[in-house]
C-alpha cells in the first residue's frame, strides 16, 4: 500500500515512506501558498483570501481563549490554528486523483500526537512547577499512579489512531465500493463525504483534543 | 477434485472470521454511544437554541471520543486481514 525507500546505513535499515513525504511537502506548499495569498494584499478592508484567513482566526480565537484563558490562549493560538489548517489540507488532498493523504500513514498522526503530548506536559511543568506536576500523578491516592501514567500515554495512542483509522477506513471503503460498482456511480459522493466532511470533522476533533489535553494540564 | 485444507488455510479463515467479528461486535458500542450523545445534544439545542454552535462543537468532540473503540476494532480487523 505504501512505497518505501530502504537505505542501509551501518547495518541498520532506514525506511522512508516516499509517498507520505512527498504528499506532506505538497500540503506544506499549499499551506505556505495560502498564507502568502492571505497576507499579500493585507488591507483594512479584507479581500478574497484574507477574508477566509480572518474568519478562521476569529473563529478559533474564541475557542482557544475559552479553553486556555487570556494569556495562554494568545500564546497557543498559532499552534492550534496551524495544526487545524495542516490537518484539514492533509485530509482534503485525497479528493484529488493520484494524491494520497499523508494522514493515511500512521507516522503522521502519531508524530503530531506525540508533539501535542510533549507540548501539554512541558506547559504543565512550566506552569505548575515540577513538584506539583509530579504530585498530580499521585492525586486521589498514591497507588493510582500507574493508572494515571498509562492514561496519559493512552491519550497519544487514542488521538493518533482515531485520525489514522478514520482516514484509512474511508479510503478503503472508497476502494471497495469503486471495485463493486466498476467506478460508475457512487465514488464522487463517497470521496466528498469521506474526504471533505469526515476529513474536516476529524481535523477539528484532533485539534480540539490537543487543546483539551493542554488545558487539562494547565488547570 | 480434492481440496487440501492445511494449517495456513485454517489460520487465514480464522483471521477473516475474527476480523468480521471484531468489526461487528466492536461497532455496537460506538453506534449506541454516538446516538445517545446526538439525542442529548438535540434535546439541549431544543431547550437552548442560542448555544447551538457550542453544543454542536461539544457534541462532535464527544462523539469522536466515543468512536475511538470502534476505530480500535477497525485497526484490529485491518491487521487481521492484511497482516495475519
Amino acid at each position: 500500500m505504501i512505497q518505501q525507500l530502504v537505505f542501509m546505513v551501518g547495518g541498520t535499515k532506514l525506511k522512508f515512506n516516499v509517498v507520505t513525504i512527498i504528499m506532506t511537502w505538497v500540503v506544506m506548499a499549499v499551506c505556505l501558498l495560502f498564507a502568502w495569498a492571505a497576507t499579500k494584499e493585507a488591507a483594512e478592508v479584507p479581500r478574497s483570501w484574507q477574508t477566509l484567513a480572518e474568519a478562521l482566526y476569529s473563529a478559533f480565537k474564541g475557542i482557544v481563549r475559552e479553553a486556555l484563558g487570556e494569556v495562554y490562549g494568545e500564546r497557543y493560538l498559532p499552534l492550534i490554528l496551524a495544526l487545524f489548517i495542516f490537518l484539514c489540507l492533509c485530509n482534503w488532498i485525497g479528493v484529488i486523483p493520484f494524491l494520497h493523504e499523508p494522514t493515511k500513514d500512521l507516522n503522521t498522526p502519531l508524530c503530531l500526537g506525540i508533539l501535542g503530548f510533549f507540548i501539554a506536559h512541558g506547559t504543565a511543568i512550566k506552569v505548575k512547577g515540577l513538584g506539583r506536576y509530579i504530585k498530580g500523578y499521585f492525586e486521589p491516592m498514591w497507588f493510582i499512579m500507574p493508572l494515571n501514567l498509562v492514561g496519559e500515554l493512552a491519550k497519544v495512542v487514542s488521538i493518533s489512531f482515531r485520525l489514522f483509522g478514520n482516514i484509512v477506513g474511508g479510503s478503503i471503503i472508497i476502494i471497495i465500493v469503486n471495485h463493486l460498482v466498476y467506478s460508475l456511480f457512487f465514488p464522487p459522493f463517497l470521496n466528498l463525504f469521506f474526504g471533505l466532511f469526515v476529513g474536516t470533522v476529524q481535523a477539528f476533533v484532533f485539534t480540539m483534543l490537543t487543546l483539551v489535553y493542554i488545558s487539562v494540564q494547565i488547570r | 477434485m480434492a481440496v487440501e485444507i492445511g494449517g495456513t488455510e485454517i489460520v487465514r479463515a480464522a483471521a477473516l472470521l475474527g476480523a468480521g467479528f471484531a468489526m461487528g461486535v466492536g461497532s455496537i458500542g460506538p453506534a449506541l454511544a454516538e446516538g445517545f450523545i446526538g439525542v442529548k445534544a438535540v434535546e439541549a439545542i431544543g431547550k437552548n437554541p442560542g448555544e447551538a454552535g457550542l453544543l454542536t462543537r461539544t457534541m462532535l468532540v464527544g462523539q469522536a471520543v466515543s468512536e475511538s473503540t470502534g476505530i480500535y476494532s477497525l485497526v484490529v480487523a485491518l491487521q487481521l486481514i492484511f497482516v495475519a
